[in-house]
């Protein structure tokens, strides 16, 4: 008898510790659902339907602040594209060998994205490359050296109030954001948070002690679009190849 | 006042560009094809590939204004983008008669951009906003 009681207090201890520490780990915090980028688009890339309550459409991603020999180089760069581009003969672009975007594009990636809030995790999906985030929450911060180079990076978390925290390390540099160069040095900052139930904003904040003078910071924005699915993406059927003699894009016709 | 309009049809497209140059970018660049020529095709489906990056389609099909008879390649948009304005996976299959508006590519070889399509049953479909807008009838 006094065996089987303690047997069952043990139990019943066991059950409430497993209990308390599913409850001890962070509560849904209302981002869970799929986004689309904000301001809205219609025909093909969004539901097109604005929000009830408008919000000012954050700015433009200012040009990088790049050191100065850096910074040339990408303003050439920026200006034979677009030459290239208006004589039909597109530069050749990681899309086209269909690599997914990684960080930071992704967050602003070209189809709407999906989030979900578990215990200890926060996961983004971006429905463009089938991309995946996993923001691992309240967990040590990871030095920028010990990261094995991915698309995502390695992200970690913490609420701060009402505001999730992300910082990421460890993209790959073959991963350029707006053809901007990074080392792996390169720590992104982002700080996201409901303006209202519809509408979600995430300050984001690039430094490389390497390639940047200074910070680089802008805001994306996200608009809620219940019930809408996240698709399937998977590139497997590219036609573009980068023609051997002039490097642009081509289309292979048959 | 027919001056002003052909110039409407002429800007509108190239606003869509400018818009959604970065969404563009995301995947391959819609430069290769000319960006005011528009033609109308009619003609035989021979293959629909749904698939990503993009969705293909071939066709056996005839220029409206020269007459000529080509095979056909057309570049569609993303499956979840065509999804979105109306598309399904099996919305076409060999054999179907179509007329679609397309910009051709630049260089002369028979591929070109989905602008809109018409099925045999005058039902119409989009190819989404980064694609551009069919501006002949």
């Amino acid at each position: 008898m006094g065996l089987r009681l303690t047997l069952a207090t043990l139990l019943a201890t066991a059950a409430l510790g497993a209990s308390v520490l599913t409850q001890s780990a962070p509560v849904v915090r209302g981002l869970n659902g799929s986004w689309e980028n904000y301001p809205v688009r219609g025909d093909g890339f969004g539901s097109g339907v604005p929000p009830k309550v408008a919000v000012a459409v954050p700015a433009p991603v200012p040009e990088p602040p790049l050191k100065p020999p850096f910074l040339d180089e990408w303003r050439a760069t920026q200006a034979r594209n677009a030459e290239l581009t208006k004589k039909g003969l597109p530069p050749v672009s990681t899309g086209m060998a269909c690599m997914p975007e990684g960080m930071p594009a992704m967050m602003q990636g070209t189809f709407p994205m999906e989030i979900l809030e578990t215990p200890g995790q926060v996961t983004i999906i971006q429905e463009a490359y089938n991309q995946v985030r996993r923001v691992h929450l309240d967990a040590p911060a990871i030095a920028p050296q010990d990261a094995e180079p991915r698309f995502a990076g390695h992200s970690t978390g913490r609420w701060d109030g009402n505001t999730l925290v992300v910082e990421t390390v460890g993209v790959k540099e073959s991963v350029r954001f707006r053809n901007t160069p990074h080392s792996m040095r390169m720590r992104i900052v982002e700080r996201l948070r409901l303006v209202n139930d519809e509408i979600l904003e995430n300050q984001i904040t690039v430094d490389d002690p390497e390639y940047l003078a200074k910070p680089w910071s802008w805001t994306w924005m996200y608009k809620r679009w219940p019930g809408y699915r996240i698709e399937e993406y998977v590139c497997d059927d590219n036609r573009y190849f980068e023609d051997p003699a002039l490097r642009y894009q081509r289309l292979r016709v048959n | 006042m027919r001056f002003r309009r052909a110039t409407r049809l002429v800007a509108t497209p190239f606003a869509i560009g400018v818009l959604f140059v970065s969404s563009l970018q995301a995947h391959h660049s819609f430069a290769p094809y000319e960006p005011n020529v528009q033609i109308k095709l009619s003609g035989m489906v021979t293959n629909f590939k749904w698939g990503n990056p993009h969705v293909y389609l071939e066709l056996d099909a005839v220029d409206a204004k020269s007459g000529d008879k080509r095979h056909w390649l057309v570049e569609c948009a993303s499956t979840s983008i065509l999804n979105r304005v109306g598309w399904r996976f099996n919305l076409l299959k060999p054999g179907d008669q179509v007329t679609v508006i397309v910009s051709p590519l630049r260089n002369g070889e028979p591929a070109a951009l989905l602008k809109q399509i018409v099925l045999a049953d005058g039902t119409k479909y989009s190819n989404g906003a980064a694609a551009g807008r069919s501006t002949i009838e």
